[in-house]
């Protein structure tokens, strides 16, 4: 086994600075500390680039918005005008950066929709209903599911769904009503269940 | 209200977006109505499926590098208006650059092993100059990394690093990394027909040399973890266990040098260090993708 080197042999303190919170964080980047913007990093760059991937549905393109979305953070972080909406402020940040990203490809190529190159056909019927995928493969189902769904379907489902966040927050990160988000998400979950419904087993009609 | 009101409450009740008082009416529905009982366990299947899927795609240190390479760009162009700009424009080049290597084919130990080389060539490059007194711009020779090997004798760090094994590999590593080889050791002025997005500068600072290593180490170290992280099921529990806290120590090493590192930009023990560190989590990761 290899062994570690080590320069200073003393704790980093690292763990203390994990436990700060977002506005202290906020607080320390904007007076140019640049460890403190790497630990709001890495508190939020996971959700933040799994976001974008739903979205997107490419993981370079998702790695580049994610990149992308950081840096306009960074350059606006004196724009955010409360500390304890971080969260809430960064998704709103990568959703317009997403958006930009999938309308310059709907105009590079009307016909191209979302990830055509992923997108598998889902025809109900196809595979036995009982058929239990095993989680590579249902994840390609998910995915191939999500990139069929509209743009304003796809963000609501992906932020209620998979990123828990309440209607309010939603409604702060799209600017949309909360009553259109909830029929949004009815018809995403609906049509998200009417093309995974073949590989569940599922017993009920939609 | 009808079933299908009760659905939409029911998706609200999965989300736990309802008041107590409407959850219980739901409640009270379900016990009821064998449908909606139905739905509703259809509702949590689906909530359960959602909750496992697993994205192809990760947080990797080579993003944040990108991150913080973009951050300090758009801070050196802020202050100084038109340097400001130029210094941003060699940063956007060099990015333009890198990005061909966070694009490049994923299949890739021995494009991890061809970085490796080109990292460990620039490392050993710079630290020799470095340790011979020449604080100054390097003037980068001819050195071509293609042509750089490491050296062993050099190093406290033994990477052994394989050949690509197929025609097809060696082909695709020599496409991708062409550029890349090219770009921080060359020193002779373009020819005329080179376009000039390729066109690099002719002097590199020790410290630009050391950032393009670390870039290239970070590149190897991320593909070399996919590929870990796909073996992960097959090694033996302790031995990864073993693995595991190697990796852990030396990534504290290199998070601490690499703050001493930015406090000390110029220091070349610092600088030996970190990259001494990358080296030490190449030579780890490859144990254990080839173990």
């Amino acid at each position: 086994m290899i062994e570690a080197i080590s320069l200073v042999g003393q704790s980093s303190g690292r763990a203390g600075t994990l436990m700060n919170s977002s506005e202290e964080l906020i607080a320390r980047a904007r007076r140019g500390e640049d460890e403190a913007f790497r630990l709001i990093f890495d508190r939020y760059g996971r959700p933040i680039i799994s976001f974008i991937y739903d979205m997107v549905g490419r993981r370079e393109l998702a790695e580049e918005l994610t990149q992308e979305t950081f840096v306009r953070a960074y350059k606006n972080l004196k724009a955010l005008r409360d500390d304890t909406k971080l969260s809430t402020w960064l998704f709103g940040i990568a959703k317009n950066v997403a958006r930009e990203s999938l309308r310059r490809r709907h105009r590079e190529s009307d016909k191209v929709g979302i990830d055509d190159d992923h997108v598998i056909e889902l025809s109900d019927g196809k595979l036995p209903p009982d058929r239990q995928l095993l989680d590579k493969e249902l994840n390609g189902v998910i995915r191939d599911a999500l990139g069929a769904l509209d743009e304003d379907k796809r963000l609501v489902f992906t932020l209620k769904i998979f990123q828990q966040r309440s209607y309010e927050e939603i409604a702060e990160i799209t600017g949309s009503s909360i009553p259109k988000l909830k029929t949004d998400l009815h018809r995403a979950r609906a049509e998200m269940r009417r093309r995974i419904r073949p590989y569940l087993g599922v017993g009920y009609e939609v | 209200m009808k079933c299908e009101e009760y659905r939409i409450l029911i998706e609200d009740y999965v989300d736990r977006a309802l008041d107590q008082k409407t959850a219980s009416r739901v409640t009270a529905h379900t016990e009821t109505c064998a449908e909606c009982a139905s739905f509703y366990r259809e509702m949590s299947r689906e909530q359960d499926v959602y909750a496992r899927y697993q994205r192809d795609v990760e947080v990797t240190p080579v993003l944040w590098a990108s991150i913080e390479s973009r951050i300090k760009q758009e801070r050196a162009a802020q202050p100084e208006g038109q340097l400001g700009g130029q210094v941003g424009g060699m940063i956007s080049r060099l990015r333009e650059q890198l990005a061909g290597v966070f694009s490049a084919p994923r299949l890739s130990p021995a494009f991890a092993a061809a970085l490796v080389i080109v990292a460990i060539g620039v490392t050993v490059f710079v630290m020799s100059r470095l340790n011979s007194g020449s604080p100054q711009q390097i003037a980068t020779g001819n050195s071509n990394a293609a042509v750089i090997q490491p050296d062993t004798s050099n190093r406290n760090s033994d990477v052994a690093v394989p050949a690509p094994h197929t025609p097809e590999e060696r082909k695709n590593d020599t496409v991708a990394l062409a550029p890349e080889i090219a770009a921080p050791n060359t020193v002779k002025v373009a020819p005329p027909a080179v376009n000039p997005r390729n066109r690099q500068p002719a002097r590199l600072t020790p410290t630009q040399l050391v950032r393009d290593a670390e870039q290239k180490y970070l590149t190897a170290i991320a593909m070399l973890s996919r590929d870990v992280n796909r073996r992960r099921s097959q090694l033996d529990p302790m031995m990864l266990a073993r693995f595991d806290a190697s990796l852990s120590e030396i990534d504290r090493t290199i998070r601490e040098t690499r703050h001493v590192v930015r406090e000390n930009p110029e220091d070349p023990i610092a600088l030996q260090y970190l990259l001494a560190a990358y080296s030490k989590k190449v030579d780890v990761l490859r144990e254990m993708t080839t173990d």
